[in-house]
């Protein structure tokens, strides 16, 4: 089955799921996986921290990647996932032009995941962050493979 | 830069479609204090579709009211005109931009789905910093990017020299002047100017990549320019060129924006554009 992840989502899925995300700018998109499993989760996360706007984060932890991270490895663990064989990827976090702090959104994102996996002890395997490119990932259950694809170009992370 | 093909993209700019009239007609209404509720039911009056649409997008979930609205006039009351107007706008112009646009790699409904995100990124920022912007700026944000449907064409054909390694820390509009001798801010600026729109609005979009440029700086031109790169940045509508914008310091210091703040408006932006992105899209 093939499961789309809008901005501030998240989908598990497992066996021969397809799991894509389109147009990562400055979000987070985090990819992880479990192959003795077979099941993992993308997470498609807007802003770094939730205590910008509580409510939301009640309504929606996706939205932000201190609430969003936990909540994925969370319903992996249900699906009988474990934290010592979970590979872990990132994508985007990307910026505009410029050396504006205020929008550096992409970066504060990444900052928050590094911190939050180091805190758990937590390896990430690679990453594709950075720059001014929108990103698509196509995240392959059934292999654990990872694909981006940017203007066009596709490479395997 | 070449002239001839220059000369085609302002051929294209001349047959880009029109608004239709009772929009226009409302436009006008929409900076006059005075103007009546009778007014604009009798604009309405013989706008079936129009009239259809502004119903169907009252009584989304966006504006939340607690029954069913089946008249304009209830509309009006629940409401306030100024909203109206701004409905019927957003649904005429829905039907021009919610359409693929090649170039810029855009699926049918992103171009959509980004000017809504705008348009209310734009009104959260005006509330969120106490700014005196007027209503204009909805519907300015809503057509900032109009230039695209037209310029679309012209960079996929030359989308060879756009990927160039040299341009790639450009800052996408200037890349597209260094090439086309015009931008798609301009071009969108044009456009507004066919339709007769008001010059603020027309300055909005002009300026709308380079709001430090513009002759007179505006409160209006900065909120659009914040909102669309914030926009860009989430994801909503954001094209093949990416983030390849430059965010201006200087608007960010003339509206008083935070970081915080900025972070605050994109949590709220993201949930009532997606509601008022697909309540009028079943129309189109």
């Amino acid at each position: 089955m093939n499961h789309v992840v809008g901005v501030g989502d998240m989908k598990t899925g497992c066996r021969e799921d397809m799991i894509v995300t389109h147009a990562l700018g400055s979000c987070l998109g985090l990819m992880v996986y479990d192959p003795a499993a077979q099941v993992g989760g993308l997470l498609h996360a807007m802003l770094p921290l939730s205590k910008i706007n509580l409510q939301k984060a009640s309504e929606n932890p996706y939205m932000f990647v201190d609430t969003g991270v936990p909540e994925l490895f969370r319903q992996l663990y249900d699906l009988g996932g474990q934290k010592s064989r979970m590979v872990i990827r990132a994508a985007g976090c990307g910026q505009p032009l410029g050396n504006s702090e205020m929008f550096k959104i992409g970066e504060r994102n990444h900052t928050i995941l590094k911190k939050l996996l180091w805190k758990n002890n937590i390896l990430l395997e690679a990453e594709d962050v950075g720059g001014v490119a929108s990103r698509t990932v196509y995240f392959d259950i059934s292999t654990g493979q990872v694909i981006i694809s940017s203007k066009g170009v596709k490479r395997e992370l | 830069m070449n002239q001839k093909e220059l000369n085609l993209i302002l051929d294209d700019v001349k047959s880009f479609p029109s608004m239709p009239a009772a929009a226009l007609k409302l436009l006008t209404l929409l900076k006059d204090e005075n103007t009546s509720n009778t007014q604009i039911e009798q604009i309405l009056r013989y706008e079936p579709g129009l009239t259809a649409n502004i119903l169907k997008l009252t009584n989304s979930a966006f504006f939340g009211l607690p029954k069913q609205i089946g008249s304009i006039r209830q509309a009006i009351l629940m409401i306030g005109w100024k909203k109206l107007i701004q409905i019927v706008l957003a649904s005429c112009v829905s039907a021009i931009i919610d359409k693929p646009v090649q170039g810029y790699d855009l699926s049918p409904g992103d171009l959509w789905r980004h000017s809504i995100a705008v348009s209310v990124a734009s009104e959260t920022l005006v509330k969120e910093l106490k700014l005196s912007v007027s209503e204009e700026v909805f519907t300015a944000a809503l057509l900032h990017d109009v230039g695209k449907m037209v310029l679309g064409r012209y960079v996929k054909e030359d989308i060879a020299l756009i990927d160039g390694e040299e341009l790639q820390d450009v800052p996408f509009e200037q890349v597209e002047r260094s090439i086309f001798g015009i931008d798609h801010a301009e071009i969108g600026a044009n456009i507004l100017k066919r339709w007769s729109f008001p010059s603020s609005m027309i300055s909005a979009v002009r300026w709308h990549h380079d709001p430090d440029g513009a002759p007179q700086t505006s409160h209006l031109i900065d909120v659009v320019h914040v909102a669309d790169v914030l926009c860009l940045m989430s994801g909503i509508g954001v094209g093949r060129e990416g983030l390849q914008y430059r965010p201006s310091p200087t608007a960010c210091e003339r509206i008083g924006l935070t970081e915080a703040l900025l972070e605050k408006v994109a949590s709220q932006t993201l949930q009532w554009a997606n509601e008022l992105a697909a309540s009028l899209q079943t129309d189109s």
